[in-house]
């Protein structure tokens, strides 16, 4: 024992006071004398609540963004010995991450998520099960504006070659609003798709064939048309961007509500399938939007547009260019709709009151500010320094203009230090991410600890890993996106096939749950600097195999214990 | 069934204590550290005084941690006190514990034991 311990032990001081003093006593008259009061806090027990409060809150924050930070510092600091640019903002920006996820997290927990529960509840009992699915449907919509990652999207539109890829830079640019409603019908559908099936118990299986036919048509036709090929990444990657943090719990609380209200909660799996419906619509959504956008405009007119209007733009340069208020205008904006809606829905069709107002006023605000906050940091501190990294990562193999006395090592040295580094961020940043953790627990009582945490959480880390590091040899390589992701979901498709149905749902969801605010980000901010240093078309693609990848090596993973056990069973009897 | 007969244990005494979800672990350390032999954990929701601090409220995590200990009377009030302190009770909004006399306990107790102190 240490002597402080010791001194804090023996000076422990006792008394005795009776509880009768405390307790309030009936007073002739006043019927309200035994009613609970209000507590009245002095400045300094409510500092004592408020400090280990925000502290557990955000030291979360910390424990996901710090050792990323950290990994990407030192790997361009040691290995691409490429100082770090404006490192005092950067600082700022990460820092503004930690705390705006924290606050937003809180927010979500606090304001939004009672919300949802109690829609969910109510809803189905109220209301007819259409005008339900309509609900859900539009709430797809405006979960996805406020998902933090969608922000990201936009945020890495301007650094798109519109001479390259015209179809892209339009999206990106000037179509961004429809962009990111197509995303939010996908996922609306999705969620529907989703609530009919926790009803209906339908499998997920002929649901994820139904969905990834058209998706498969319609790239096959982007594919075949120059102009749209390099729109795929984008489309692909749209589908890890939406499963976020607000979308999945949102979305499953309502769902698993309305499931239980009609009496089909019970089973065990009812939670599944959400994720992945919401990863594949809005794939579908962005190959559609953009095949109507080539219908409406020819690249010439895109490449003209963009150079009258980059002419423009280098005239006026306002201070709203340079202060981050257009991020935090972005941010109220992405969380507003959301929440109006929700009260629309809660106060005008449900005509219910929120049990405890001023905690949920709290709560959206929180949000609010939340999303404010860390839109900052994204473009000030993730976006930056994935594009830094992402920029100076080919400096290891090639010449590159920023980097002094580059190549830094023989070539194939190159090649494979920038592709180790992709794996280890895809291992490192998914086995932090805290959603896997939830979810192995829940696979591993599924299935009666056949299938252990550990072995999800390795599986998935390892798809991931993998996934980012193929990503980044596509663009190093400039291989094609589709030769890649075609062969990758066949695989998936047979393995489908022949795994039992609990199987499906979890490979297929441990896709959407990995790609957390953090991860996303980080990697499209990567991708799109690696691809304009090495001269790549687009940057997009790395979180689409980021996402195949791990349903695959789940439902290899499930095929070999599916094996095993069969056979031990066999041996058995 | 013949022989099978029941030791009761006498002047023991039960402390629970009710926390706020993450604390327990370190009051359970404290608790082993000072001679507490087993403890059984549950997880419960607590009300009252959240509803009543108005938006200062939210800092105090609704879901609870009940942390039981059996405790021997010699023990008691130094696992107590460990517990107290370890949890941090004597600042506002961790947690309430209190003890218990128990009229008589039982469960396995192995041979060697009983044979060493009769």
């Amino acid at each position: 024992m240490r002597y402080s311990q010791y001194l804090a032990q023996t000076n422990v001081r006792h008394k005795t006071v009776s509880y009768n003093l405390l307790t309030p006593k009936p007073v002739e008259g006043d019927p309200d004398a035994l009613k609970p009061k209000k507590i009245e806090m002095t400045l300094k027990s409510a500092g004592n609540l408020l400090g280990p409060y925000s502290y557990v809150r955000i030291m979360d924050q910390i424990k996901a963004v710090v050792p990323l930070a950290v990994y990407l510092i030192l790997f361009q600091v040691l290995v691409l010995r490429q100082p770090i640019d404006q490192a005092v903002s950067l600082c700022i920006g990460l820092a503004a991450v930690m705390v705006g996820l924290a606050v937003f997290m809180e927010g979500l927990s606090t304001g939004l998520m009672p919300f949802g529960k109690i829609i969910g509840d109510n809803l189905p009992k109220k209301a007819s099960m259409t005008v339900v699915y309509i609900i859900i449907g539009i709430l797809g919509v405006g979960v996805t504006f406020a998902e933090p990652a969608i922000g990201a999207l936009q945020a890495f539109g301007a650094s798109v070659d519109v001479r390259k890829a015209p179809y892209l830079f339009e999206l990106l640019n000037n179509w961004t609003l429809p962009l990111v409603l197509m995303v939010g019908a996908g996922v609306g559908i999705a969620a529907i798709l989703g609530t009919v099936r926790f009803v209906k118990g339908w499998s997920l299986k002929p649901m994820i064939y139904c969905a990834l036919t058209p998706v498969a048509l319609l790239s096959f036709y982007a594919w075949s048309d120059p102009n749209l090929v390099s729109i795929l990444g984008l489309a692909w990657d749209c589908g890890a961007v939406t499963t976020g943090p607000v979308t999945v719990p949102l979305v499953l609380s309502l769902g698993i509500g309305i499931a239980n209200a009609a009496g089909k909660g019970n089973s065990s799996l009812s939670g599944f399938g959400v994720v992945t419906l919401a990863s594949l619509f809005p794939i579908l959504a962005v190959l559609i939007l953009s095949v109507f956008v080539s219908f409406q405009v020819s690249p010439e007119q895109i490449i003209a547009a963009s150079q009258t209007a980059s002419s423009n733009a280098q005239v006026e340069l306002t201070a709203w260019d340079k202060t981050p208020l257009v991020e935090i205008v972005l941010g109220v904006r992405a969380i507003l709709p959301l929440v109006l809606f929700l009260m629309f829905v809660l106060f005008v069709i449900l005509k219910a009151t929120l049990p405890n107002r001023m905690v949920t006023f709290y709560g959206l605000t929180l949000s609010i500010l939340g999303m404010c906050i860390f839109n900052v940091g994204l473009t000030y501190g993730l976006g930056a320094i994935g594009t830094q990294t992402g920029e100076a990562l080919p400096a290891a193999f090639m010449p590159l203009d920023i980097v002094e006395h580059s190549p830094h090592y023989p070539e194939l040295i190159g090649f494979v230090i920038c592709i180790g580094f992709a794996f280890l961020l895809g291992f490192g940043s998914t086995l932090a991410e805290p959603a896997l953790n939830a979810l192995g627990l829940t696979v591993q009582e599924l299935t009666n600890g056949a299938f252990k945490k550990s072995m999800l959480m390795y599986s998935v880390a390892i798809g991931v890993a993998v996934g980012i590091a193929l990503g980044v040899a596509k663009l190093i390589f400039h291989l094609d996106l589709m030769m890649m992701l075609l062969p990758l979901y066949a695989i998936g498709i047979i393995m489908t096939v022949l795994s039992t149905e609990e199987f499906v749902n979890v490979a297929w969801d441990s896709a959407g749950v990995t790609t957390g605010p953090v991860t996303v980000p980080l990697v499209l901010a990567m991708g799109l600097g690696l691809g304009n240093a090495v001269s790549a078309v687009e940057g997009f693609g790395i979180l689409s195999l980021a996402s195949i990848c791990p349903i695959v090596a789940v439902l290899t993973m499930g095929l070999v214990i599916q094996f095993t056990q069969g056979s031990k069973a066999t041996n058995e009897s | 069934m013949a022989g099978r007969n029941v030791t009761y244990l006498s002047e023991a005494n039960l402390i629970t204590c009710v926390l706020q979800t993450g604390l327990a672990e370190n009051v359970l350390d404290a608790a082993k550290n000072c001679g507490a032999q087993g403890a059984t954990i549950s997880y419960a929701r607590g009300t009252g005084i959240r509803e009543r601090m108005g938006l200062l409220g939210v800092t105090i995590d609704e879901q609870k941690e009940v942390i039981r200990i059996i405790v021997s009377e010699e023990q008691a009030d130094r696992v107590f006190e460990a517990m107290y302190l370890a949890g941090g009770l004597d600042t506002p909004g961790k947690g309430i514990m209190f003890m218990t006399k128990l009229e008589r306990v039982a469960t396995y107790i192995p041979e060697s034991v009983l044979k060493e102190i009769a």
